[in-house]
């Protein structure tokens, strides 16, 4: 349909200032020709993380833009929502309590330039991820002088 | 903001006006620029209170930011700041007009988006102010939208107003259940509490605006939950219960009862996981009966494209004739509305209406009430034939309100012929259309749930309410066992011997499919309330006591059956159009009624479990609906 015009991304100029994703290949199986081999899961499992957190399920997506009239500069990171709500109030104080160490990470903590290098951090921990789809903008070329255009007499049932 | 310094021109240029032609040299960086800037910042800034740190809008606000930028370090205004007194306009949309900067993007929206004229600007130079000239609530079901659209915090939300900072928010993209469209979402929370909805941008579905209804249901999912488990005792009164104790009560009544007795009944907000456990639940049990609300008798689930928006929300903005037959966009799918009334803004597409009278925010042709209207079209005696035949891209849609009529059938194969007549369905266009009510009801049709609830709930003895409480319980035999799985205490809920608590979509993953057939994901975003689990997995325990054990017991279990049964549910973020034309259908014997057609949607407000117990909601259909 209008494909040509959706905003083609990551932007040329984000793409020269991400790092590239040689990093991400060498975790893969596939490259051999790496000097040393990781292999998916096993950047986890030395960190010492408690197992059942290494197998997690992870959501990677790209945030959308604020439903606000803010600026677009935080447009177009991503992020991993390690789907926590293991949250609950606590009865003492009223503070919110959690038990799950990664219940802010992904909020606060960590963020990508790419969805490929989110993939490889949560391969390389051995999440068990789904990469949701970027919703952008369907831009449509304007001008203020279209307003102005002469578009011929006006029809009858417009007046 | 946009001011820019042109070579050789001799004042700063507005770059948003001024259109870029060759050899033009710009500076975008200059002590002129940057001076410009401050100079406009300060104008915009004279009138507006220092207020950011009781302002709701503090943190998220575009003028905040763009003074940041561009504005001076300090203020050269020592007068009085101009003062507006607030308008009323309504329970949603508070206003602190002292703050507007006059960009009448709300005026705009209200006028282009939504399709009323109450908002507009009223007075000259600094007596400038929007507002509805006579005192008057905005009664538009997107209005919502200009709380967002408001770059400043003139119109701030009333319900969310100083209950918490947007910083503290942790935000959760999902998708809304409410109605059938499936608008993208982001859930705020703060700690275990959604605190508020706004939309996000999907150019397919909800584009950037969301219903009222939408975005402030919320306050429903802390009201009238279930906590626990419970079972009704002998003096009527419930009893809190463990789990186990309950669903071995259930199981019990399970084993005493005759397979053909059982009957399942899906609720309008249910998952395709947890429809998809009931349905192998119910059929591992020995019986067939099992339904979704809202469905009707004899729902037409042979075909995809009988029940899908075969045209896609998005390319209804082809369209260039469009006929309603018994639909109220408007009530029903108030977003699918803002996409007819863009098109018929944009191309002055012509909309026709066949039902009871309704409001519409375009302009349209009313042809009649009933049936008949429509048989005339399709034997191409009625006026509207003409401008159905001289159009290039025609579009029918039909309300999901009709499945519950007697004569389906038959109207269904009138709206064909019409469609056929007037090459409706081609191979490059598909404009036979049905516009469903309910977030569960193209999923249920797709997995199957399509027994005749009359017949089911009338011969059931044992009843399993998944959520459902718009099903009519009249007609249940009074020794039936009625158990009701949900996480509202609703309507059903009065008749139920068991309730077994769920989560709502705010705090679970389940798969969802819109009116156009497109399949997304909820993600939980809060933790549940109590004792509540997810649906399915409630069923799949409840199998297990019950001795026919369902053969998964995961979620991506529950995924792999659902994609042996409809393969579309698992591809998530798609449309799966129909790819089978609706021409191998067998021919209809069944005579239309002249019966009219009957408004579906009583109160935009109030259609589900979740809406029925929120408070705005309640005052939005107090003050708002009042003719």
């Amino acid at each position: 349909m209008a494909a040509p015009l959706r905003r083609s991304l990551p932007s040329l100029g984000r793409a020269l200032l991400s790092p590239a994703p040689a990093p991400a290949r060498m975790l893969s199986a596939a490259a051999s020709d790496a000097l040393v081999e990781i292999k998916p899961g096993e950047i986890g499992m030395v960190s010492g993380i408690p197992e059942e957190h290494l197998r997690r399920k992870v959501v990677i997506y790209s945030p959308a833009r604020t439903a606000s009239q803010q600026g677009s500069g935080k447009v177009g990171r991503w992020k991993i929502n390690f789907v926590s709500t293991q949250k609950w109030e606590n009865p003492l104080m009223g503070w919110t309590s959690t038990g799950d160490p990664y219940a802010n990470v992904g909020e606060a903590g960590l963020t990508f330039d790419s969805a490929d290098s989110a993939k490889a951090f949560a391969e390389k921990h051995g999440w068990d991820y789904v990469v949701r789809k970027r919703h952008t903008p369907l831009l449509k070329p304007k001008s203020y002088a279209e307003n102005f255009k002469w578009r011929g007499p006006p029809k009858a049932e417009q007046a | 903001m946009c001011l820019v310094e042109v070579e050789k021109s001799p004042k700063p240029v507005a770059s948003c006006a001024m259109p870029a032609l060759p050899g033009m040299k710009i500076k975008t960086n200059t002590p002129v620029a940057k001076k410009a800037r401050e100079g406009v910042m300060e104008f915009l800034l004279m009138n507006h209170p220092l207020d950011c740190p009781i302002c709701d809008q503090g943190g998220e606000c575009d003028l905040q930011d763009q003074s940041m930028a561009f504005g001076a370090d300090r203020g050269r205004f020592t007068e009085m700041k101009r003062s507006v007194v607030d308008k009323n306009l309504g329970p949603l949309v508070k206003t602190v007009m002292t703050r507007c900067i006059q960009c009448t993007r709300c005026v705009r929206f209200a006028t282009e988006v939504a399709g009323v004229q109450d908002l507009g600007m009223l007075g000259r130079g600094s007596g400038e102010e929007i507002g509805t000239y006579v005192e008057k609530l905005m009664s538009s079901e997107l209005s919502g939208n200009v709380i967002d659209i408001c770059p400043v915090g003139a119109l701030t939300s009333k319900p969310f107003a100083f209950k918490a900072r947007n910083w503290e928010l942790k935000g959760t993209e999902t998708i809304d259940v409410t109605d059938a469209v499936g608008s993208n979402i982001r859930v705020d929370s703060r700690g275990p509490e959604v605190m508020r909805i706004v939309p996000r941008l999907n150019e397919d579905i909800n584009e950037e605006w969301i219903s009222d209804k939408t975005r402030f249901c919320y306050d429903g999912l802390k009201r009238q939950r279930l906590n626990d488990p419970m079972i009704r005792g002998p003096d009527g009164r419930f009893k809190a219960v463990t789990w186990r104790d309950a669903l071995a009560v259930v199981a019990e009544v399970l084993q005493q009862v005759k397979p053909e007795e059982i009957t399942g009944v899906a609720g309008k907000l249910s998952d395709a996981e947890s429809m998809m456990a009931l349905k192998d639940f119910v059929n591992k049990m020995g019986s067939d009966k099992v339904l979704c609300e809202g469905n009707g008798p004899n729902p037409p689930a042979d075909l995809r494209s009988n029940y899908l928006m075969n045209t896609s929300i998005a390319r209804l903005e082809k369209a260039d004739a469009i006929l309603l037959v018994g639909t109220q966009p408007r009530v029903e799918a108030a977003i699918v509305n803002a996409r007819i009334r863009k098109t018929v803004r944009a191309t002055q597409a012509k909309v026709a209406y066949i039902g009871p009278p309704t409001d519409f925010n375009y302009d349209h042709e009313h042809l009649g009430t009933g049936p008949q209207t429509l048989v005339e079209i399709a034997e191409g005696r009625h006026s509207f034939c003409s401008t159905l035949q001289s159009s290039k891209n025609p579009v029918i849609i039909a309300g999901a309100g009709l499945f519950e009529r007697e004569d389906q059938d038959a109207l269904f194969s009138t709206i064909e012929s019409v469609a056929k007549k007037f090459n409706v369905v081609r191979p490059d266009w598909n404009g036979l259309n049905v516009l469903l009510l309910h977030a569960a009801q193209a999923a249920a049709l797709d997995l199957g749930l399509v027994a005749n609830p009359t017949e089911s709930i009338k011969s059931a003895k044992f009843l399993y309410l998944m959520g459902a409480d718009d099903v009519s319980l009249d007609k249940v035999p009074d020794d039936a066992f009625v158990v009701y799985q949900g996480h509202h205490g609703d309507k059903a809920v009065y008749r139920a011997n068991v309730i077994l608590p769920s989560s709502a979509f705010s705090e679970k993953e389940g798969t969802y499919e819109n009116t156009e057939g497109c399949t997304q994901w909820t993600i939980p975003a809060v933790p549940t309330v109590g004792d509540a689990r997810d649906d399915w997995k409630i069923i799949r325990a409840l199998s297990e006591v019950a001795g026919a054990q369902l053969p998964y017991d995961s979620l991506s279990g529950v995924r792999d059956r659902i994609s042996m049964v409809a393969p579309n549910l698992v591809h998530v973020d798609e449309r799966e159009p129909c790819t089978i034309s609706s021409e191998v259908k067998p021919p209809v014997k069944q005579q239309v009624s002249s019966t009219p057609f009957k408004t579906v949607v009583e109160n935009f407000y109030m259609t589900d479990a979740i809406t029925r117990a929120s408070k705005i909601m309640a005052q939005c259909s107090a003050t708002l609906l009042k003719k």
